[in-house]
């Protein structure tokens, strides 16, 4: 079995393979978030408690915030996982390194959907009390709206009936 | 003018006027607060013996009510106080025979308390009660022509018309004795109570009566603005008013803020302007190629104009509605954020300048002002975020847009493969709301030998073994993932049926979907060390591995989507409702603007130096 640096930078080598480099360009192509984090959880090595990775967090966090959906978010991990199983087996002669990698990589990609789902459900509080203020306007504007109308039938009498 | 500070929290002021075609003034009135007695009277007689009459009514009547006030029933004490009047002019009118003929109307009102009152009156000047914003008559003219109207004679069109409409069948003068009527009123807060002479309702139509009682003004405004009417209807005769207000309820801070708090910011208007003018709002891009004054005037008057109407009208729309303008004509125009800022900074300084400048002269009306106005400037900033937060939805729209177009252009060979699995049935999954489990992903357990398979189910015989025995979702994780990976399909639907299996039904938030990761997690550490159990060559274990973490990536992407799927309602619902706001601000929007245009005609009538709706009733 590999050291652990040589494992990571085994890995490192992979990039190319799993990431779409040659589509997006190396700066931060679809997924990447998602590869950095592999990197470091087998640069950790051993279990770490889920969701720790806050780089991860922030990470997914912030292509949310730039206008990312969670699906696309969540889809990007999944492909980063498929390829890299298919590259894990055909790069990593060793049993053993393939078990580790793939430990690792599974790990991030659980990570990944949970902070995903978080973003979600953090999104349909949000959504929730948008709507409640949302509602809460409509009803004082129908409110605003009723008296406006009232007020503009008795200006229009009272301009009507000639008052100088 | 007769203004006289509100006794027991009673507002009173009487105006009089000769009128623009008299000379003389024949209407005299007693505004006499410390007995609660308030009178017009109208006279009338050749050789300046109406205002004689009027005025020896009067005397006569002050001084009944001064000696007996105390110890007459008022009613009783109303009649024989108008009584003693009528007398008074008989017998002055008897001493002189040029005044033969004089007499004059009264209409009087004798407060009891704040909360009773007693109405008597003779002849056609009126009283009128201002209740809730409606005006009723209280008095009956004393004309030959309304008496013909009430014996049925004449039709209520043939009385306006008729030639001796302002002939009297009663006043006071003519004979020694005459009859009162009188009524008994009970007052409640805020109703106003108006006494006048012919002067104010023969050249001022009713419903501008109303409008100017109901405007919320101070009765020495009003009095002064009802003269102002009738003058502007022809002033054909001398006019008289008194204004009387029973106490308010509760003089609520909003009242105070309303009447008060915006006279006093409209009053310092021009100091407001000329702090925004120090502070840069002339040479704000916003305004440039305007002159100063042009500046100062469209922005500056403008928002000093809709903090005022806000404040009288306790809302926000206006200056909501000026936030609106001012920052989506400027972005229209290409204009970016930091100069509206500005602006928006300089006209908030200014506004707190003026409110300090207020509450160091009046603290407590200082303190209010202060609030309401940090109200509507919040209430712009609110509108600004509002603005701002449409754009960002726009922009976030439109690189989503351009995000998904270039993904589907990246996509579009894949998409041909996943229409040939859908020909030969293997796709399963067509439901949009699922849209990341894509047919072009590739499957990692394409078919594996029994061997593999058989070390699969050992692996996770042995991960449900040290599963502790109350984690029921960490063993229905474990349910799952061996029929996602055991399944010879190998397509997405085991995971999908597991996944709903799984999700079972949740609320939609931590509490609810976190316990369903935390086990999803708990199941991959069991199977991850499970693995290394199993007897097998290390190949196969790696082997095994792959499989059941394919197997458990697809799980928590299925459950992941059913979150999202469970999630994405409520964007739905938010954007809908958003679309009824916007729809109704529109309404509003439209609305007053339209209010605005009918009340700037109808308040150009009653006083053009005012602001435009500075007389409005309307409320909201």
């Amino acid at each position: 079995m590999a050291e652990q640096t040589d494992l990571v930078e085994a890995v490192s080598v992979l990039r190319d393979e799993v990431l779409e480099t040659a589509e997006h360009g190396d700066r931060d192509p679809p997924g990447s978030e998602v590869f950095d984090a592999l990197l470091r959880a087998l640069s950790i090595g051993g279990e770490s408690v889920p969701g720790l990775d806050l780089q991860l967090h922030e990470s997914v966090s912030r292509r949310l915030a730039w206008g990312d959906s969670e699906e696309v978010a969540l889809s990007d991990a999944e492909m980063v996982f498929d390829r890299l199983m298919i590259a894990v087996e055909r790069a990593f002669r060793d049993p053993d390194d393939q078990i580790v990698v793939v430990e690792a990589a599974l790990q991030v990609a659980v990570t990944v959907a949970r902070v995903v789902s978080l973003a979600a459900v953090a999104r349909a509080t949000r959504d929730r009390a948008s709507r409640m203020r949302e509602e809460m306007s409509q009803r004082q504007l129908s409110e605003v709206l009723e008296k406006q109308k009232a007020n503009i039938a008795k200006l229009e009498q009272d301009l009507k009936s000639g008052f100088r | 003018m007769t203004t006289i500070p509100p006794p027991l929290g009673v507002r009173v002021a009487g105006d009089t006027n000769v009128g623009k075609v008299r000379t003389t003034n024949e209407d005299s009135m007693i505004v006499d607060p410390g007995r609660g007695l308030y009178v017009v009277l109208d006279g009338m007689g050749g050789a300046n013996a109406g205002d004689i009459a009027s005025q020896t009514a009067r005397d006569a009547i002050l001084s009944f009510v001064a000696a007996r006030r105390t110890v007459m029933e008022p009613k009783a004490l109303m009649e024989a106080a108008i009584q003693s009047g009528s007398a008074a002019v008989f017998g002055a009118a008897q001493a002189h025979r040029e005044r033969h003929g004089m007499g004059t109307t009264a209409v009087a009102c004798l407060l009891v308390d704040a909360k009773r009152a007693v109405i008597g009156h003779v002849g056609d000047s009126r009283a009128y009660l201002l209740r809730q914003g409606r005006l009723q008559m209280l008095t009956r003219d004393h004309t030959i022509v309304e008496e013909l109207v009430d014996r049925g004679l004449l039709s209520a069109d043939e009385a306006e018309r008729h030639p001796y409409k302002n002939v009297l069948s009663r006043n006071l003068g003519s004979r020694a004795e005459t009859r009162v009527d009188v009524v008994e009123l009970e007052l409640k807060p805020g109703d106003r109570l108006l006494l006048c002479s012919d002067g104010l309702y023969g050249y001022a139509a009713a419903e501008a009566i109303q409008y100017v009682l109901g405007s919320g003004d101070a009765p020495e405004h009003v009095a002064r603005d009802l003269i102002e009417l009738a003058l502007r209807g022809g002033g054909g005769d001398n006019v008289t008013t008194i204004v009387i207000e029973a106490p308010q309820a509760l003089a609520t801070t909003t009242q105070l803020v309303k009447t008060s708090g915006a006279v006093a910011w409209w009053q310092r208007r021009q100091r407001f302007l000329q702090v925004a003018k120090e502070s840069g709002l002339t040479r704000n891009p916003i305004v440039r190629g305007l002159e100063p004054n042009e500046a100062l005037e469209l922005v500056g008057l403008s928002l000093c104009q809709a903090i005022f109407h806000d404040l009288e009208k306790s809302t926000g729309v206006n200056v909501w509605t000026f936030a609106q303008n001012l920052a989506g004509g400027w972005f229209e125009r290409g204009g970016e954020w930091a100069p509206l800022r500005g602006m928006m900074d300089i006209l908030g300084e200014s506004a707190r300048v003026v409110v300090d400048e207020i509450r160091a002269l009046e603290p407590e009306l200082g303190f209010l002002l202060d609030v309401a106005v940090s109200r509507a400037l919040v209430v712009a900033e609110l509108a600004l975020g509002g603005l701002l937060a449409e754009r960002l939805r726009q922009v976030d729209s439109e690189l989503i847009q351009l995000h998904t177009a270039a993904q589907e252009t990246m996509d579009a060979p894949a998409l041909d493969d996943g229409a040939n699995l859908n020909d030969t049935g293997e796709r399963f999954i067509e439901r949009p709301t699922i849209p990341f489990l894509r047919a072009d992903r590739p499957i990692t357990n394409p078919g594996e030998s029994a061997e593999v398979m058989n070390a699969i189910e050992k692996t996770l015989t042995i991960a449900r073994a040290r599963t502790a025995p109350r984690a029921e979702l960490v063993k229905q994780v474990l349910t799952g993932l061996e029929a996602v990976a055991m399944d010879s399909a190998s397509n997405f639907a085991a995971s999908v049926i597991a996944a709903r299996d799984l999700y079972g039904t949740r609320t939609v938030d931590e509490a609810g979907v976190m316990p369903l990761f935390d086990a999803l997690d708990q199941a991959r550490i069991l199977t991850a060390s499970s693995v290394h159990q199993i007897q097998a060559s290390p190949a196969t274990r790696a082997r095994v591995l792959r499989v059941i973490s394919a197997a458990h990536q697809r799980l928590v992407g299925a459950a992941t989507g059913l979150v999202l799927e469970a999630t994405a309602p409520h964007s739905e619902k938010l954007r809908e409702s958003q679309a009824v706001t916007s729809e109704l601000r529109d309404k509003v929007a439209q609305a007053e603007r339209k209010r605005a245009e009918l009340e700037r005609r109808f308040a150009t009538n009653v006083d053009p130096s005012l602001p435009w709706g500075a007389r409005g009733t309307t409320e909201w």
